[in-house]
């Protein structure tokens, strides 16, 4: 699992341009939205595109995308249930 | 109205759109073109102060205008977006214009591939009078507007596109544009942004238009590069009293940049487009507020 979260966040370090932070600076638990990581909606579409193209994983509702989308690990787990390739 | 930011929707209430769909089924658009040069458009000049101050110093500061010039351009620029207000009820009335492409072929080429693609567009012309003109037979073109435009626009507008196959997707709280965006472009459909107006807040991008820099919304260019999809500038540019021409124009980044790279070259193609085409029709820039703050 810890595989999968430092490769998550090497994916959002990549997607988003946070060129200056290492997936050492991106705390696993701490909330993607608001006071944490402080993404906005163009960054929940990012997400959804990297679990499309690189696990296969499509998410079709924003009530779904809600739950997975609260922390890293929580993305990792749904990636880990879900992943088709 | 603040300074930097126009609410973006349509001026008026319900029973008034609905009044002037009726009137424009009877009444040919020169009578209301004529009433608002006599009595709307100075009545906005005199009243909209924020609305007459950027539309002047664009003229006066971005185009470098005289000041007798920019006063001018910015009655006439008043009374353009007035014509075009006036044009898209008389559309919603089932009025017809005279529709003129430049670069269909490269909608055409795009339309026929399997890929979604995007068409960026702007606060300038009329780009609604695409709707009918520019359509995909296999591909669905799904405009995202903003949710806050009046319920009475919004149903005129969703009963003009129900004959076509242009559907609308509404900026919402809940993120569910994001999935509707990205669904539409995974199916292989066209999704057509507005690009040029920044919501604050909002992730932006920077860059040089008219000699200054001025804030991008980061979205469509992010959505565009996130998949490495074409994108197309789509201008809608009144050229006479019924007449409209669409340019269609293909946006080029390079694709083996960093992904911000990527955004910045995409940008800065989308915004040398703006520039040709208000050049081209000055009094048909429409951003009224302080772009360049």
């Amino acid at each position: 699992m810890e595989e999968l979260v430092n490769e998550l966040k090497k994916y959002l370090i990549e997607a988003l341009n946070l060129e200056e932070m290492t997936p050492d600076d991106i705390d696993s638990d701490a909330p993607l939205f608001g006071e944490g990581l402080g993404l906005d909606s163009i960054d929940a579409l990012e997400l959804i595109v990297i679990l499309d193209k690189n696990y296969g994983i499509k998410l079709s509702s924003p009530a779904e995308g809600k739950n997975i989308f609260r922390s890293i690990r929580t993305i990792a787990a749904y990636v880990a249930e879900h992943r088709t390739r | 109205m603040s300074g930097r930011q126009w609410s973006g929707n349509t001026f008026g209430n319900g029973w008034m759109h609905r009044g002037l769909v009726s009137v424009l089924r009877h009444v040919d658009v020169s009578v209301l073109y004529a009433f608002s040069a006599v009595f709307i458009v100075p009545f906005c000049l005199l009243f909209w102060r924020e609305g007459r101050r950027s539309s002047y110093s664009f003229f006066r500061k971005r185009l470098g205008y005289g000041r007798l010039k920019s006063a001018r351009m910015t009655y006439s620029n008043h009374l353009k977006f007035a014509e075009i207000v006036i044009d898209r009820f008389a559309m919603y009335a089932g009025r017809t214009f005279g529709m003129e492409v430049e670069g269909l072929e490269h909608f055409n080429a795009l339309a026929a591939g399997k890929e979604g693609f995007l068409h960026l567009s702007s606060h300038i012309g009329n780009y609604e009078m695409a709707g009918y003109t520019l359509v995909s037979e296999d591909k669905v073109i799904n405009a995202v507007v903003f949710s806050g435009e009046k319920e009475s626009v919004m149903k005129s507008r969703g009963d003009m596109f129900s004959r076509t196959n242009i559907r609308m997707i509404g900026i919402r709280e809940d993120m569910g544009h994001l999935f509707e965006i990205d669904n539409a472009l995974a199916e292989g459909n066209i999704v057509s942004f507005p690009s040029d107006r920044y919501m604050p807040g909002s992730r932006m991008l920077r860059c040089r238009v008219f000699g200054a820099e001025a804030s991008f919304p980061q979205g469509p260019f992010s959505v565009a590069t996130m998949r490495g999809l074409e994108a197309l500038a789509v201008n809608v540019m009144k050229a006479g009293r019924k007449k409209y021409v669409i340019y269609v124009t293909p946006l080029h980044y390079d694709r083996t940049l960093s992904r911000r790279q990527q955004m910045q070259h995409l940008l800065e193609a989308y915004a040398a487009e703006l520039e040709k085409r208000v050049l081209q029709y000055p009094d048909q820039w429409f951003n009224f507020f302080d772009f360049w703050k």
